[in-house]
């Protein structure tokens, strides 16, 4: 069964659930309204016809920058500038987020793919992981990375990255830590240097500037 | 305190260590041809030292893929065991030399640190590959990774490459093994033994 067929049929058992439908993309995709996506999931694995069996990929998505049509355009994404400071912006993310479902049928061997898009201040989709259980850790990851909550979720903690860590870093406006606890995350030229000396009483107005003394190796001589 | 400024052994002589120039220690070479031995005169540092670099034992401590090349390396066909440096150690308090071989993570420089720690003075570091010496291509979006493992532990030779070839990674541990050469301790000969030294033969 090709896409555009699985797509008939899906539209022929709850049309309310597919909100569109986009068949000119690399795969064809089917947008899925979220509330509906735990239905929709256990329609396509339970219907004999499609016997999605397999849940191939669940990846989270930031579509900040990106047209209605899903194509890119250019946003620069903050990193580390050429010392290693890390970069700010005041710009704010705009984009929805969300979630893209790649199926397989072992039986039938058709793929298709399903997406859901949900506003950014309520990035909330209701978990498929009692449709599939793979789904867990991808959720888990999708929540990780990108930081949209899946309700219903058994277990729903950070996988990838620690427990305390802030924020979700492939959103679009994550700005990059400067360290993480005690670990320097920031370059070497702009992050203090364990081994340096302590700076002297006099550079005490010298607190603006942030790089001086790091790399002095005479400062990191036996003490 | 100085070993330097010690005193010499009661019997010592000054004078007699003038008479000696040029001259034979009878008592010293008769020693020599009666037992038909060679005799090897040393420092302790020079002695210590070529025990530490002759037998670096390195942690099990693999990050990336630099650690397949240090996998290569140890290996049949690079064999790191010609430098003595093939004793892979599975715990740091049998092991003298950590290769940070890939990238440091967040959540990994804190098990470092840890390791290094637990390993027994003295202990070398070498950074092998761009990521430990620098972060590597991680440098710009690597949120997670830790710009240069200098930041952490105190690294003796930097082993540059993506990943290194293993035969870069044997020059890297030869160049250490040129640093803990010249490495002096703080043990130093006092004055009337070096310059009794000086005045025994040598003898072919």
């Amino acid at each position: 069964m090709n896409e555009a067929a699985i797509h008939e049929l899906l539209v022929a058992k709850m049309a309310d659930a597919v909100v569109g439908w986009n068949a000119e993309e690399p795969e064809a995709v089917a947008d899925i309204a979220p509330a509906r996506i735990a239905e929709v999931a256990t329609f396509l694995r339970d219907e004999q016809a499609l016997d999605f069996d397999q849940l191939m990929c669940l990846s989270g998505i930031d579509w900040d920058g990106l047209d209605e049509a899903g194509k890119g355009k250019s946003v620069a994404i903050l990193g580390y500038d050429e010392v290693g400071r890390p970069e700010t912006s005041d710009r704010v993310a705009e984009g929805d987020l969300g979630v893209i479902y790649h199926l397989y049928s072992h039986l039938h061997q058709h793929k298709f793919t399903v997406r859901v898009r949900v506003p950014r201040d309520a990035a909330e989709v209701p978990t498929v992981s009692h449709v599939w259980p793979t789904a867990a850790w991808h959720e888990r990851e999708a929540w990780d990375l990108v930081g949209v909550r899946f309700a219903g979720h058994a277990d729903l903690r950070r996988i990838l990255l620690d427990d305390e860590w802030e924020g979700h870093p492939l959103r679009k406006d994550y700005q990059m830590p400067d360290t993480w606890g005690s670990v320097p995350l920031a370059g070497k030229d702009y992050a203090k240097n364990p081994y340096a000396k302590d700076p002297e009483p006099e550079a005490a107005d010298g607190a603006e500037q942030k790089p001086a003394s790091t790399d002095d190796p005479k400062s990191t001589g036996d003490a | 305190m100085s070993f330097e400024n010690t005193t010499p052994p009661p019997g010592y002589d000054p004078a007699q260590e003038q008479r000696l120039d040029f001259e034979i220690d009878e008592q010293l070479s008769q020693v020599i041809v009666d037992d038909q031995k060679n005799v090897l005169l040393t420092t302790i540092d020079e002695i210590f030292n070529w025990a530490r670099l002759s037998s670096l034992w390195p942690v099990t401590f693999g990050l990336a893929c630099c650690a397949i090349e240090m996998m290569a390396a140890s290996a049949t066909r690079y064999d790191i065991d010609r430098f003595g440096a093939g004793a892979f150690r599975a715990t740091p308090r049998q092991a003298d030399l950590m290769i940070v071989s890939g990238t440091v993570t967040a959540k990994m420089a804190e098990r470092l640190k840890l390791i290094y720690e637990q390993m027994p003075e003295p202990k070398w570091v070498v950074a092998m590959g761009s990521c430990a010496i620098g972060g590597g291509p991680y440098f710009k979006y690597g949120y997670h990774v830790v710009k240069g493992v200098d930041l952490l532990v105190p690294v003796d030779v930097y082993i540059p490459g993506c990943p290194p070839r293993p035969e870069v990674l044997l020059d890297g541990l030869m160049r250490l093994q040129d640093k803990i050469r010249g490495r002096k301790g703080k043990f130093k000969a006092p004055k009337w033994i070096s310059n009794y030294a000086k005045k025994i033969p040598y003898q072919t």
